[in-house]
């Protein structure tokens, strides 16, 4: 909880004008692309007390300083454009908004790498890059809005990925605040980040902007992609070192199938032929969506696959050529220039079926390519009736990151609820055919073990234990932690507990008056005086409950809930 | 007294918040957002706090209602939005129900007042409307309330301001030029009633548009021309829409650009001179975005000889606002300065001697933001740069 005195040191460290605390801005701050069901959100009740825009990394250091010191929960926040919950501010504090650091500090084309603030925006940053004659290898459908530390610290693949990997083969070198505020570049040793600590920062944390820089060593892999995906928790990013590569032709083709298996098949031809920059498709229901709201191009079959080839002219037109001839065999048409280029600038708007809802329910998990027509039958058999659109695109490991939508609407809020099971019921068909959970966030910490591996997952446990132990940055994000319920919700429970109470007792006696008498006499409400009694025990129960469940693991109650969910939709839906 | 949100609810845009996947495209190219950073000031911030607004049948607060009179009515959001949200309808149907609060900023009021008592923005005598005729009073003294096909129609800002008078000057030279036979309303020329418009005023804009509609009618006109984008979209689009499509049959409404290109295609007028100057060409957001009107400006410059045409990396229906649009000068006259410098900026990066643009708005938006950044570039309109390479 954050107090008067808080504020004011805060808005000093940032700066009066890069912080906000007033009630309207908060709100705006305190959600993410998701729209939560709205017991969810009452029992989470994410609400960020205030924010700062820091300017510089020093500030970073400051502020997290600052919150260790005072025990306030602090989140860190790109543009809010991810679904997984990891920047909901659950248990209020600061939230640390990036967008500020958005510089490019270099640019070096002899190692083809980049420097830039972690709060740049990808599509500003491909624009810059394009004037240089350059381009991100990987960028997510995002990119008009999102930040580049925040796809790092999401994790994930986009655009680019079939030849370029994720994110995570992008980024050379990172500097993060940790959360005690020492400054550190990843080019350190992982021993030294992550086992022991380091001897020397960069720079300590201190409350008078001090600065001391030092020369970093050779990069690190290991370090670095530690910090990767792992959502904020283990530090703030601040810089970004990360690949880029020239600025290539794009020749977009949009070839279209009559079926799945078809499509499937074809994706896999043409990985035999070539590595595209981008390979997606859609299945049929998602384009029979777009083409309610307009938006679906004019095709020979329902299932549409865009396959991006970067080169020269010369290079992209002989690859396509035979990719053109290999589809004759899965009966895909290759659709016109037009309509290859249309999809191709409709990548970045997986969303707009979402009219339809007018809410969408989003989920997302790796599959293999090879597995996906098994993957695609499961879905249709498991969510029968559902209105589902599904899209994916493959990585550079023959993945398939498949994104599901399903169509809802938020304003009724039961079957809403509900249908809340969906999101994580294709994670785990995903899972079930081989596949791996996309992204941690705060919704999938029940995958974290096996989603960072064993080794990897002890490693950031330990450099969290060691830099954050009271768990005041990002906490329930990848980490399981305990719900943390809201006082409305607090109080909700223990006032219901103090009417069951009384009300059970009276209940007990009218069923079995002679077992009350004979075991618990002196447990009875008969006026006015035993029924406050008891009413002040029931609240006392409440208390203990609502406690108790302040100790449950988010990751816990989404397993304990996911049958009712289940059940609860089949019924309401 | 209406009920909570109704301008919204007749239209069926009451649940475009909710529609809103959140995504933040149109934060990055909202001139109000860039300007602060802060997402209360973005149209996802404020289409998210209208969402409960609406939920929880509350009224719009004050603060909010200033919030949302922070915007230039560009048209950028609705251009890159995720959902296809309607925006700038939204927009202005919601500052429709900012009035039916009682809420408007200061200045609509005052030019609400205005109009209502003098039938232009200035509240100046309606038989001052001709001053900025005083340059080219020889080529328009015969023309006033003439029976013609063609006719110009100023606007209030060109009509009574000095320093956007030579525009309408122009028009008139190129239009003599040509051996257009043309008329002017004179003092039965009304406001065209855009600051209704983009004020949410809809209702308050139908005498003024029937008035307009008639006079031009009376005279016969088939064509009315205009060096304004903001009259010219009322014209086109806001009339039919407020009066149905039968009220501005029979009539066509042309911007400078798309007239002078017909002249050229006609052969009326010829560019033999050679102009040696490079132009910046900035796309008024109300005849680009808002009506989808790229070309004609383009086309002209190009017929120019000597004239090399540089694009702004963000052009067409990307370019970026100059800060003039939805009243912002007049509620936000500092973020409508700091927003024209971030302009200027872009077009310095191309290198050009001149930002041009067809648009009164932007004329005064650009000369502001030129002297707010100090630049070296000046600002012509396109009136201007056709009447020097014709050499009128
Ligand atoms: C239309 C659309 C398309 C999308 N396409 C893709 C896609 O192709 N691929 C994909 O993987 N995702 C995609 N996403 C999801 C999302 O955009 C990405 O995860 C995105 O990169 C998040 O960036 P952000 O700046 O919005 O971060 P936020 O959503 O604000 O934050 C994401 C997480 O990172 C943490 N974080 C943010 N900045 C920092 C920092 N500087 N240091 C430490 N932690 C930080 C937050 O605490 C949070 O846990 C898409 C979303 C939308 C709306
Ligand atoms: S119309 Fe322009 S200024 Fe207004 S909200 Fe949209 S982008 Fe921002
Ligand atoms: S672009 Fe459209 S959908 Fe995305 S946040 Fe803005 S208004 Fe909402």
């Amino acid at each position: 909880m954050l107090r008067k005195q808080h504020f004011q040191k805060l808005a000093d460290i940032v700066g009066e004008d890069y912080f906000s605390a007033e009630g309207y801005m908060t709100h705006l701050y305190s959600h993410d692309i998701a729209a939560l069901p709205g017991i969810v959100n009452d029992v989470l009740n994410p609400h960020a007390e205030a924010i700062a825009q820091p300017t510089t990394s020093e500030v970073v250091s400051n502020l997290l300083k600052y919150c260790k010191e005072n025990n306030i929960q602090v989140v860190p926040r790109g543009h809010g454009t991810s679904g997984y919950g990891g920047a909901l501010p659950t248990k209020g504090g600061l939230v640390v908004e990036m967008t500020r650091m958005n510089e490019i500090y270099n640019i070096d084309k002899g190692s083809m790498t980049i420097e830039v603030g972690a709060g740049i925006i990808w599509g500003k940053l491909l624009e810059l890059l394009e004037d240089e004659g350059l381009s991100a290898a990987a960028y997510p459908s995002s990119a008009p809005s999102s930040t580049v530390g925040g796809w790092i610290a999401a994790g994930g693949s986009g655009i680019g990925s079939t030849k370029y990997g994720g994110i995570r083969e992008q980024v050379v070198e990172l500097e993060v605040v940790l959360p005690d505020g020492e400054i550190i570049r990843t080019s350190q040793s992982e021993d030294s980040v992550f086992n022991e600590g380091k001897t020397k920062p960069f720079f300590g944390g201190d409350d008078s902007f001090y600065w001391e820089s030092e020369e970093s060593s050779a990069p690190n892999k290991e370090s670095t992609s530690l910090f990767v995906d792992s959502n904020g928790t283990l530090g703030i990013i601040t810089k970004v070192v990360m690949k880029v590569i020239p600025l290539r032709k794009i020749k977009p083709l949009t070839i279209s199938f009559p079926n799945k298996e078809q499509t499937m098949g074809a994706m896999q031809a043409i990985l035999r032929i070539t590595q595209p920059f981008y390979l997606h498709f859609i299945t049929d229901e998602f384009f029979g969506m777009l083409k309610e709201v307009g938006k679906a191009p004019d095709v020979a079959g329902e299932w549409l696959v865009l396959c991006a080839l970067e080169g020269t002219d010369e290079e992209n037109d002989e690859v396509a050529g035979k990719i053109a001839e290999a589809m004759a065999m899965y009966h895909g048409t290759v659709e016109s220039d037009e309509i290859g280029h249309h999809e191709w600038d409709e990548r970045f708007y997986p969303m707009r079926i979402k009219r339809l809802g007018p809410s969408l329910a989003p989920s997302e998990v790796y599959v293999p390519l090879e597995r996906m027509v098994d993957f695609i039958d499961h879905c249709y058999k498991h969510f029968k009736g559902e209105r589902m659109a599904m899209e994916g695109a493959v990585n550079h490991r023959n993945e398939v990151a498949v994104l599901t939508w399903f169509l809802d609407d938020e304003r009724r809020r039961i079957p809403f609820l509900f249908g809340w099971y969906r999101s994580l019921d294709v994670i785990n068909i995903g899972i079930k055919n081989g596949g791996r959970a996309y992204s941690i966030g705060m919704w999938n910490v029940a995958h974290s073990r096996k989603f960072y591996g064993k080794e990897d997952y002890t490693k950031m446990a330990k450099l969290k234990q060691r830099t954050d132990s009271k768990n005041y940055l990002n906490s329930h994000k990848v980490f399981p932690g305990p719900l943390y319920l809201s006082t409305r919700i607090g109080l909700l429970i223990m006032f219901a507990a103090a009417f069951v109470v009384p009300i059970v007792i009276m209940f007990a006696w009218w069923l079995a008056p002679s077992v009350v008498a004979a075991y618990v006499p002196w447990v009875v409400v008969n006026d006015i005086a035993s029924f406050l009694l008891w009413f002040i025990v029931g609240l006392g129960v409440g208390f203990v409950v609502q406690e108790f469940a302040n100790l449950i693991p988010i990751s816990v109650v989404l397993s304990i809930g996911l049958p009712f969910l289940r059940l609860g939709r089949k019924i309401f839906h | 007294m209406t009920k909570p949100y109704e301008p919204l609810k007749i239209e069926g845009l009451d649940i475009e918040p909710t529609v809103c996947a959140r995504c933040g495209f149109c934060t990055f190219v909202c001139p109000a957002y860039l300007d602060t950073l802060w997402d209360s000031q973005s149209p996802r911030g404020k289409l998210y706090q209208l969402r409960d607004l609406i939920k929880n049948k509350k009224k719009i607060p004050a603060d909010f209602a200033a919030r949302i009179f922070n915007c230039t009515l560009c048209g950028a959001c609705q251009e890159i939005c995720q959902t296809n949200i309607p925006l700038l309808r939204f927009w202005q149907l919601t500052r429709e129900e900012i009035g039916n609060l009682e809420e408007w900023p200061e200045i609509v009021n005052y030019i609400d007042t205005a109009l209502q008592e003098t039938q232009n923005i200035m509240e100046m005598d309606q038989d001052d409307r001709t001053l900025w005729t005083d340059m080219v009073d020889d080529l328009v003294e015969k023309r006033t309330g003439i029976k013609a096909e063609v006719a110009y129609f100023a606007g209030c800002n060109i009509s009574f301001k000095g320093t956007l008078a030579h525009l309408g000057e122009n028009t008139i030279k190129v239009m003599d030029a040509a051996g257009v036979d043309f008329t002017i309303l004179g003092s039965e020329e009304f406001c065209c009633g855009n600051p209704y418009f983009v004020a949410g005023g809809f209702d308050k804009a139908r005498e003024l548009a029937m008035h307009n509609l008639a006079a031009l009618k009376e005279l016969g006109v088939k064509t009315v021309v205009f060096n304004c984008p903001g009259c010219h979209r009322a014209f086109a689009e806001e009339y039919p829409h407020l009066l149905g499509k039968d009220s501005v049959e029979g009539l066509e409404f042309l911007p400078f650009s798309e007239f002078t290109l017909r002249l050229l295609k006609e052969g009326k007028i010829k560019f033999t001179k050679n102009y040696p100057h490079t132009v910046a060409w900035h796309d008024p957001c109300e005849l680009g975005r808002h009506q989808n009107i790229y070309n004609p400006a383009r086309e002209v410059l190009n017929a120019i000889p000597g004239l090399k045409l540089r694009e702004m990396k963000h052009a067409r229906n990307k370019a970026r606002c100059c800060g003039g649009g939805g009243l912002l000068k007049g509620t936000n006259p500092m973020m409508s300065v700091r927003i024209s410098g971030r302009r200027v900026e872009e077009a310095e990066k191309t290198g050009a001697e001149f930002i041009a643009s067809e648009c009164p708005s932007c004329t005064m938006s650009f000369n502001d933001g030129i002297e707010h950044k100090n630049s070296k570039m000046k600002f012509k309109d396109l009136s201007q740069i056709v009447v020097e390479a014709l050499g009128l």
